[in-house]
């Protein structure tokens, strides 16, 4: 894998709030068709890398290239033109719309009437419906409001809104969270299917237990850097667990000088 | 909903997953479902205990009362679906009616009093462009900013007319157009007025553009995430707002003929009742404009009715109060199962 071009690149990120620096110059790359597991303890800058890929903060310093191109994201919408689409936390349904209108929210479906461009209701419940059955999700009805779906529910929404509108990345910003463990293995067959369909994913997390069962390379941040990189394998959960805990890299350095 | 095995396919027709049953579990789920109610409960009330209220006479004048009124709470409901607030609507009501008549009282020519008008709505849309520079720019919630607006507007006209009152001596095109009696004491407003309802009701429930007000006003954050342009819809929310209540000042200066600065004083509250009154939340993100132009109409009915009803006009006030909070509260009950609050 590492012999091919990244889907996307990212190259010395730097962003800082105030007098806090996110992020003091990281590297990330994103493969074709791989899941990309970014852990790190809270505050360790996962979110503010992610957000810098999805448009919604522009970075102080470092670049990005897609596909090989150099690019700069300014907004989610210009990341979702590029085929980003990005789960945020806590951060991807309103609750007091129903749920096709949040489907298809940013890239509604219209018809036209004469010199009128109007929203195609009917196609989009219609269209909600089937885009969410792909992804194994049955719903009772599109026009429901999102505030009487729980928790799993949203995120399963979210989750299937993105692969259904063939996300070259998907950005998964802790999405196992507040989910049942059934629901939680429901999401991870999601990123797994996703993946097969030909996304490529970033999950982010602080467990490494969640990321560990599907990730093909997990990448780990502290402080705003990058800490190391760990092959699907390379180590255990428990070893990777203690490099976040320690700070240290333990044993992948002397692993790839046997590479 | 159940979250199933991928394998479990089954084709769903859209049709099935709409209800259309009109039981009472059902009907709660409309948004103005409570003004409508409302609405018929208070016309019944005034048509019973006094006869002259439903009488062909009558309600064509509590229209014109209502259209005027309505004309401004659609465009505040359309800002409050999208997450803001305008105080400065009464404002942008007299400035945009002083701006019309003295410009019209200058060029007296149907073609003069037209170019007026045009001015006054074009002024009303810059304060409207202004008042969404200062709330998206300075960052500032829209309540003081506009409330800055509504008293910077007030002193503006203070100041430039010391006082005075201004009385229309322009062509009587626009006046006619807007607000020209017709058969059955009719007016032209009454229609204007319908129209808009039907026209932004439409904007906000079948287009794009309307799915992302209810986006932004509902999750700022999240709109902005999925790639809406939210401060973009803020500022159209906040030009319709202005140039609504500047139409609706424009009409009812072109009746009244006459106005001092005072003029719309304390209507934006008004305004922002009906628009609760009508289904709209405060906080954004869900609301409705036929809702909104009910809420009008309960507060015109209940300004004409209490008077025909023989209570002092004193008393208006206490009543659309009264009626503001029991409002809220049923709208709120009302609301509850549908957004599971």
């Amino acid at each position: 894998m590492d012999q091919k071009q990244p889907l996307v690149k990212m190259e010395n990120i730097q962003k800082r709030f105030g007098r806090v620096k996110a992020l003091r110059g990281v590297d990330f790359e994103v493969y074709d068709q791989e899941v990309v597991g970014l852990l790190g303890d809270n505050g360790a800058g996962k979110s503010t890398l992610v957000k810098i890929l999805s448009g919604v903060y522009q970075p102080d310093a470092g670049t990005i290239y897609f596909q090989g191109e150099k690019i700069e994201i300014n907004s989610p919408e210009e990341a979702r033109e590029l085929g980003i689409e990005t789960v945020h936390q806590d951060l991807s349904l309103i609750e007091k719309m129903s749920v096709a209108r949040n489907f298809f929210l940013g890239k509604e479906l219209t018809r036209k009437i004469g010199f009128l461009e109007i929203l195609d209701l009917k196609k989009m419940n219609h269209e909600c419906m089937i885009g969410l059955k792909q992804v194994g999700i049955e719903l009772r009805s599109p026009t429901e409001f999102v505030s009487t779906l729980s928790g799993g529910q949203r995120q399963a929404i979210a989750i299937g809104r993105a692969i259904y509108f063939g996300a070259k990345i998907l950005i998964l910003d802790e999405p196992l969270r507040n989910l049942s463990i059934r629901e939680q293995r429901t999401v991870l067959n999601h990123i797994q299917e996703a993946r097969n369909k030909g996304s490529s994913v970033i999950f982010i997390t602080h467990n490494v237990y969640h990321v560990c069962p599907v990730a093909n390379r997990i990448v780990l941040l502290e402080n705003g850097e990058k800490l190391g990189e760990v092959k699907a394998g390379e180590l255990t959960p428990e070893e990777i667990a203690e490099c976040i805990a320690t700070g240290k890299m333990i044993k992948a350095n002397s692993r790839e000088e046997r590479f | 909903m159940l979250i199933t095995p991928n394998h479990q396919e089954v084709v769903h027709s859209p049709d099935k997953v709409i209800p259309s049953k009109w039981t009472f579990e059902e009907l709660r789920k409309i948004p103005e479902f409570g003004a409508s109610v409302a609405f018929l409960a208070l016309f019944i009330f005034f048509a019973l205990s006094a006869p002259q209220f439903f009488s062909l006479r009558n309600i064509t004048s509590l229209l014109t009362i209502i259209a005027e009124l309505g004309i401004m709470t659609v465009g505040i409901s359309f800002l409050m679906i999208g997450g803001e607030i305008d105080l400065s609507v009464s404002g942008v009501y007299a400035m945009a009616g002083f701006v019309f008549v003295t410009l019209a009282n200058i060029f007296i020519s149907p073609l003069g009093s037209l170019f007026a008008f045009t001015v006054a709505l074009l002024v009303s849309l810059l304060i409207g462009f202004i008042n969404s520079r200062v709330v998206l720019r300075g960052g500032i919630p829209s309540f003081i900013a506009t409330l800055g607006m509504m008293m910077f507007l007030r002193g503006i006209l203070l100041g430039i007319t010391g006082g005075r009152s201004i009385s229309y001596a322009g062509d009587n095109l626009v006046p006619t157009l807007l607000t020209g009696i017709m058969a059955y004491r009719f007016r032209p407003s009454h229609f204007w007025f319908i129209a808009i309802v039907v026209v932004f009701s439409f904007i906000l429930n079948h287009t794009v553009f309307g799915n992302w007000v209810f986006a932004t006003g509902g999750k700022k954050l999240v709109a902005y995430t999925m790639g809406v342009n939210v401060a973009r819809v803020k500022t159209i929310c906040f030009m319709i707002s202005s140039a609504l209540a500047g139409l609706s000042g424009v009409i009812a200066i072109s009746r009244f003929k006459l106005a001092n600065v005072s003029f719309g004083q304390g209507m934006e509250l008004e305004a922002i009742a009906a628009a609760v009154i009508g289904g709209t939340l405060m906080s954004g993100g869900y609301g409705s404009i036929i809702g909104a132009a009910l809420g009008a109409g309960i507060m015109g009915m209940v300004r004409t009715g209490l008077v025909m009803a023989g209570v002092p006009s004193y008393w208006y006030n206490a009543f659309v109060g009264i009626i503001l909070i029991v409002a809220a509260v049923v709208n709120l009950k009302l609301r509850s199962t549908v957004l599971g609050e």
